[in-house]
């Protein structure tokens, strides 16, 4: 940095004084303009939830808890089925990222490896609805019937969350991990004892990271599920829009608080244990 | 690369029977078999094979009209979300201010926060009865709420700026990260002024990470479908709205796949630019 910017700033000539000034101000400016655009959106679904009514008035009316006292039976059903079938998801997918990622490992720019690590990646590339609509053409008849049973919805978040599951996993697998894994063989390990004993727990961060984000992209998701969803199978996301497309704001906010602290526990679960950088998308 | 020494080992062994099993019994129905009989059902007419369907889609002057406003939306949404998401990330590279690592730790959570969400948070603020709005009212003394731009165009590229430019903070906050600050501070030492040396020095060199950036931005910003179907369903049709009407308000499944194909051609190929340039911009780092 220059010596000058090191100085108190009464030493500072006053052109650069005033220069400073208008810096630190323009830098407050912008800090302000980055909390307002994004800190606020998610302390306004947290404040709306609690508020007793909130419609023509700067701030909320008074607080209350009625609105999560008022969710029926319809609600509790689509946040059970919204952590079924993220759990499910966050675990096939995880198990697959894995499998991907070992079956691959070190062959993922030539010949078939380079083919599957495309198709595998694709589903990143491709508009949720578009995929939806895709999964809902292809098992929605004989020969393969799915379309009444959530078999469908997380099928189609499957194949959505597996390409950053499998980045993930693959992203764990760095070359001087594998000196550790060639050891153990030379020292005559059994396979199944490699995979358990070593592979597997040097991966696993990367596995809970994978967990926790299939997890938090599965209750998320809206467009594919949306398209897919048989009835009885609403997930969280569809039921809170169906809720603001009616216009019952303040019980949406409810719902929809509870859906973010469930994903929000998830991440927190490994953000509180990862120390590395997170894997690029 | 090390990686060509390695024997293969015991229960890793890359047998091709592994690879050949998972590009068919996984990735066959969860992403191949869907995505065909997508394009052939777009493909397909009474008598075998034929293009009416998009004959017909692209005849249509309301179809057109869609994906006009469709690509409008998105270039306006990306560059701005893009020129947001670069400005923010070299304010807190450049010029960290108190908070400054909360805020950069914050940006990373959003990533897991769902767009509809946003949408719907704005409806609090900047709808007609929001709270912006009625703070606008209160201060200037003004009969009505003052904003009303939330469900149209306005809105859902106010929603997309937000939600959007914070995944372009991270691979630009991340490029600025691998950046030679010698270079920046020679630059400074020998005269050169802030902006010159931000024009001259950074942006060349932490071009790559930012140019990723930008194209992720607009490849997710073209699949959004939660902000369009909560603040645009009503008086913007984009593509994604148009698909999902017409699979399940309509039950017109071909012309669902013929405007889903569509969307996927655009996609992908945006798709595949982003790769490209990711993975040049990614060996390069190393």
């Amino acid at each position: 940095m220059d010596r000058l910017s090191t100085l108190p700033i009464k030493q500072l000539p006053a052109s650069r004084r005033w220069a400073r000034i208008a810096g630190a101000s323009l830098t407050l400016c912008a800090a302000l303009v980055g909390i307002w655009l994004f800190v606020l959106p998610v302390a306004v679904v947290a404040l709306s939830s609690v508020a007793a009514h909130w419609s023509g008035t700067l701030l909320p009316d008074g607080l209350s808890l009625h609105w999560f006292e008022r969710l029926d039976g319809s609600d509790f059903a689509a946040l059970a089925t919204s952590l079924e079938i993220g759990v499910g998801v966050a675990l096939a997918g995880t198990a697959l990222g894995v499998w991907l990622a070992l079956a691959l490992e070190g062959h993922e720019r030539r010949g078939l490896g380079a083919v599957i690590d495309t198709i595998a990646m694709m589903p990143n590339g491709v508009p949720s609805v578009v995929l939806g609509l895709a999964v809902l053409i292809a098992y929605h008849k004989p020969p393969v019937d799915l379309s009444s049973s959530a078999l469908i919805v997380i099928l189609v978040q499957l194949a959505l969350v597996l390409p950053f599951c499998y980045r993930t996993a693959a992203s764990a697998l760095r070359p001087e991990l594998t000196i550790l894994r060639e050891a153990a063989q030379s020292l005559g390990a059994p396979p199944a004892m490699v995979l358990a004993r070593v592979v597997l727990p040097q991966m696993l961060p990367a596995i809970r990271a994978s967990l926790a984000l299939g997890f938090a992209l599965s209750l998320g998701e809206l467009g594919a599920t949306l398209t897919v969803y048989p009835p009885g199978f609403a997930t969280v996301p569809i039921v809170v829009i169906g809720q603001v497309e009616r216009g019952y704001y303040l019980p949406a906010s409810a719902l929809s608080l509870l859906l973010l602290l469930a994903s929000l526990a998830a991440l927190l679960a490994i953000a509180a244990r990862e120390r590395r950088p997170r894997p690029q998308r | 690369m090390s990686r060509s020494f390695t024997p293969d080992i015991g229960v890793l062994r890359r047998a091709p029977w592994q690879q050949w099993f998972l590009l068919v019994a996984v990735l066959g129905p969860l992403v191949i078999y869907p995505l065909s009989r997508l394009v052939l059902l777009s493909l397909s007419g009474p008598h075998g094979l034929t293009l009416q369907v998009y004959a017909q889609f692209f005849h249509n002057p309301e179809t057109r009209g869609v994906i006009a406003c469709t690509l409008a939306v998105l270039g306006l949404s990306a560059t701005l979300a893009s020129l947001l998401g670069v400005t923010l990330a070299a304010l807190l590279f450049f010029r960290p201010f108190p908070g400054a690592g909360l805020l950069t730790r914050f940006l990373e959570l959003f990533v897991a926060f769902p767009s509809f969400l946003v949408a719907f948070a704005l409806i609090f603020l900047y709808g007609s009865q929001g709270a912006v709005s009625i703070g606008l009212q209160q201060l200037l003394h003004l009969q009505n709420p003052p904003l009303d731009f939330l469900f149209g165009i306005g809105g859902v590229v106010l929603a997309e700026v937000v939600f959007y430019a914070p995944f372009v903070v991270r691979p630009t906050l991340a490029s600025f990260a691998m950046l030679d600050l010698r270079l920046v501070e020679a630059a400074q030492s020998l005269g050169a002024s802030r902006w010159r040396v931000a024009r001259k020095v950074v942006l060349p060199l932490a071009w790559p990470g930012i140019a990723a950036g930008t194209l992720l931005c607009f490849l997710l910003t073209l699949n959004e479908f939660g902000i369009l179907l909560v603040l645009g369903s009503a008086r913007l049709i984009t593509l994604p709205v148009a698909i999902y009407s017409a699979a399940t308000v309509d039950l017109d499944l071909p012309t669902a796949a013929a405007g889903a194909v569509v969307m996927l051609a655009m996609s992908l190929s945006l798709y595949a630019l982003y790769r490209r340039v990711n993975q040049r911009h990614q060996r390069g780092a190393r």
